[in-house]
């Protein structure tokens, strides 16, 4: 039933029940901040667990983040950057959240966020610790870094062992770094807020991040299977994302069990996000999510869909880790999470992984200013018989990504047959 | 140490040479260019990477230098890229990466002690020499002269006027940092170089020189001379230091103290040392003006410039980006600017 141009398929209510639970979550955290209860900003591969455990309610920078973009309160918050002297050009993703403290109330999105008690990253990058120096300078805010190693080694094949063998997988010297720092956070935390870290209450919330894990394995295994592709990525992504940065609450493990099985369920029904489905690309890299329409514009002329992206896969493979000492686990998940997406062989051995279990036939790997070495994973994937188109996207220069339909639809026309 | 001893490739400013010439290598420092061909292989596995880590990588790939052996520190993106990419494509020879952390917290010291101790490893491997005290004192007196004949270059960069213009004295720390010792310090006291009196002194922070070209374009007319720097290819090399101690522990444990105690790139360094660090060596200098110069995809010295410029007051201070191919533009454009802040100052 090629181009018939049907609507949108009805949105998956996982990612409705996310997305809205999400800005009622947000805005009770704000009334409790500004009644003097203390929060933490941290980053995405801050070790969020310890935090909870602690009792210390967070928001993550790059969740923040995306809340300025998708408000369209990023132009201000960068013109906020550049009024202290600061690059706008430079890392905005990671420095949006700090502009957007000098915006008036009103204008910032959801009353903005209240002045965060603790700011807690860890050094990726040559500039997220000097982001975080700079909120370390906020009256109010002390800022916490940790050490990040680099993939020293980096196991081609991480994902059967990684839960399990981690010791193996990351080297125990990093984790022994990361681990005691980690220690030294919490001490730190437990004097500030004048609490006691309890080490069975870390190690449950630890399992019940594995639990989620799990179900989002079992989601991502479901639809590595379907076919045709049963629900839009971009229906997945918050409802994945979403109970990412709540991992370790009971919320979070119910909600990716209601992801798996409204999965199943669409499955089981034969929903279609394309019925004339012939193409199945998988995109690598992040993604421009909020433009829905582009994800979809190439069904009709190519019955080609976007059938992979990393939020899921990673939830997936990434984070679940097995092990007795809570606080050593702990920096187990997170010394080299990032690392399984970004660096060769972990990353481009998974890529390959992923994209002949999703009967993947051509994918589209948008290459960002600190993607490492992003000709080692496009070179992997075309070894492997599956063709690949790479776009530059600066992080200086949005422009750059300005015709990215035509580059898909001329890729796709040339490079990729039809399978089916 | 003979000239046959083999040549070990360090790319970043984290290694302390003692532990290689005790090991009995000659560490060659790589920096790149300012100039020069990329190979469009090595841009595409790099992917958007400071283009002098990309000349260098084309410079490795083309094995024009022949190492026995390779480090590569982790001290920025960019040349943790470097390794990655080169572990990645089976380099043709060994490469090993120096991951020092940058807290001096308990257990970063353990990592610290733990990284010496693999990168003295991957040396003795190569030389298929020992540490052991003898030879880390020797080699300690032999990086210790090296320190001393870049004293006496800095003294003589720090007279009035000048008795070293700054592309001589960049070429000659360049040459110090590949050479063996004793050739290093000949080297060093070679480097001196007449001044055009009334020339204006300026001291460069921001990205670091891979060549002293840039220097050189700067001082060209004679308007500028560069008396000072604190990036990581000029002042802030670590060259020249050694630590004694009466076992390989000690020593060991010394060059881990002394990793923690220096400021090195600003990839790795907060804003405010950073800054501290440009303004004492800037008003030690007798600085007439400072001059950032921050290379396209060199994100980090772009977050310094707002605390480098608080500190700095009453210093004329500009900043210039410079981006591939515009290398003469940007350095021209900026003596004007400094010439004329210096003016309204
Ligand atoms: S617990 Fe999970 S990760 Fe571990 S073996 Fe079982 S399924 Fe795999
Ligand atoms: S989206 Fe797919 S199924 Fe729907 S009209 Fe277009 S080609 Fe047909």
């Amino acid at each position: 039933m090629s181009g018939q141009g049907a609507a949108a398929p009805p949105r998956l209510e996982s990612a409705a029940a996310a997305t809205a639970f999400q800005k009622e979550w947000f805005l009770s955290l704000a009334d409790r901040a500004r009644e003097g209860e203390p929060i933490a900003l941290a980053n995405a591969d801050a070790p969020h667990e310890l935090l909870r455990a602690l009792g210390i309610p967070y928001v993550v920078n790059q969740w923040w983040s995306s809340i300025i973009s998708a408000k369209r309160a990023a132009p201000a918050s960068l013109a906020a950057v550049a009024a202290q002297g600061l690059p706008d050009d430079s890392r905005q993703y990671d420095v949006l959240p700090l502009g957007a403290q000098e915006l008036a109330a009103e204008l910032a999105p959801w009353g903005g966020l209240p002045e965060p008690r603790f700011a807690i990253s860890e050094r990726s990058g040559d500039v997220t610790h000097k982001i975080f120096e700079r909120w370390g300078r906020r009256p109010g805010t002390e800022t916490f870094l940790l050490s990040r190693t680099a993939a020293v080694p980096a196991p081609a094949g991480w994902w059967d062992r990684v839960a399990h063998d981690w010791e193996d997988v990351f080297g125990a010297a990093r984790i022994d770094l990361l681990e005691g720092e980690i220690r030294a956070l919490a001490a730190t935390l437990e004097q500030r807020v004048r609490r006691t870290l309890d080490l069975g209450e870390l190690a449950g919330i630890m399992a019940l991040a594995n639990e989620q894990a799990e179900w989002n394995r079992r989601t991502r295994d479901l639809l590595a299977s379907a076919r045709p592709l049963p629900v839009a990525v971009t229906d997945i992504i918050p409802a994945v994302m979403v109970p990412q940065w709540h991992r370790g609450t009971p919320w979070a493990v119910a909600a990716a069990r209601r992801l798996h099985d409204e999965v199943a369920r669409r499955i089981d029904d034969g929903h279609a996000v394309c019925r004339g489905e012939r193409r199945r690309l998988m995109w690598i890299g992040r993604g421009l999510w909020s433009d829905l329409e582009m994800y979809r514009s190439f069904q009709d002329e190519f019955g080609a869909v976007f059938v992979w992206s990393m939020y899921l896969a990673i939830a997936a493979d990434g984070y679940a880790r097995y092990g007795d000492d809570p606080v050593r686990t702990l920096a187990a998940r997170f010394v080299g999470l990032t690392d399984l997406l970004y660096v060769p062989p972990m990353s481009s051995s998974w890529y390959v992984k992923e994209a002949l279990a999703h009967g993947v036939d051509g994918v589209v790997h948008l290459v960002a200013d600190d993607t490492p070495a992003p000709g080692v994973i496009t070179a992997a994937l075309e070894q492997r018989g599956i063709p690949v188109l790479e776009i530059r996207a600066s992080n200086a220069d949005p422009r750059a990504t300005g015709d990215v339909r035509e580059r898909i639809a001329g890729f796709v026309r040339e490079r990729v047959p039809a399978a089916r | 140490m003979t000239t046959s001893a083999p040549v070990i490739g360090v790319v970043g400013n984290d290694v302390p040479r003692q532990l290689l010439l005790a090991l009995g290598a000659r560490p060659h420092r790589l920096t790149g260019s300012w100039t020069g061909a990329i190979d469009p292989d090595a841009a595409q596995l790099l992917g958007a990477t400071d283009a002098v880590v990309a000349r260098l990588l084309t410079e490795l790939r083309s094995d024009a230098q022949p190492l026995d052996a390779l480090i590569v520190c982790n001290d920025s993106q960019a040349h943790l890229r470097l390794f990655y990419v080169l572990r990645a494509t089976a380099s043709t020879v060994p490469v090993h990466l120096l991951d020092m952390p940058r807290d001096a917290s308990e257990p970063a010291r353990r990592f610290a002690r733990f990284q010496l101790e693999a990168l003295a490893a991957f040396c003795a491997a190569v030389t298929g020499r020992r540490l052991d005290a003898a030879s880390l004192a020797a080699a300690a007196d032999a990086e210790a002269a090296v320190g001393d004949a870049l004293r006496r270059l800095r003294a003589r960069r720090r007279a009035d006027p000048p008795l070293c213009a700054g592309a001589d004295a960049l070429d000659a720390m360049l040459d110090a940092a590949r050479l063996a010792p004793s050739e290093a310090v000949a080297r060093l006291d070679a480097a001196r170089a007449p001044v055009s009196p009334g020339a204006m002194r300026v001291h460069v922070t921001g990205s670091s020189h891979p060549d002293a070209a840039f220097y050189r374009e700067l001082e060209s007319e004679g308007r500028c001379v560069i008396v000072s720097e604190d990036h990581d290819t000029g002042e802030a090399a670590w060259l020249g230091e050694a630590v004694r101690g009466e076992t390989t522990e000690h020593v060991l444990e010394g060059l881990s103290d002394a990793h923690f105690a220096r400021v090195t790139t600003s990839a790795t360094t907060s804003g405010s040392v950073r800054a501290a660090f440009t303004g004492d060596i800037a008003r030690e200098a007798g600085a007439d003006a400072v001059a950032a110069i921050i290379r396209e995809l060199d994100e980090a010295p772009l977050w310094d410039l707002t605390d480098q410029r608080d500190v700095l007051e009453g210093i004329p201070f500009i900043s210039g980006r410079v981006t591939p191919g515009e290398e003469i533009d940007a350095a021209r454009d900026l003596v004007r600017e400094l010439v004329d802040a210096a003016v309204s100052a």
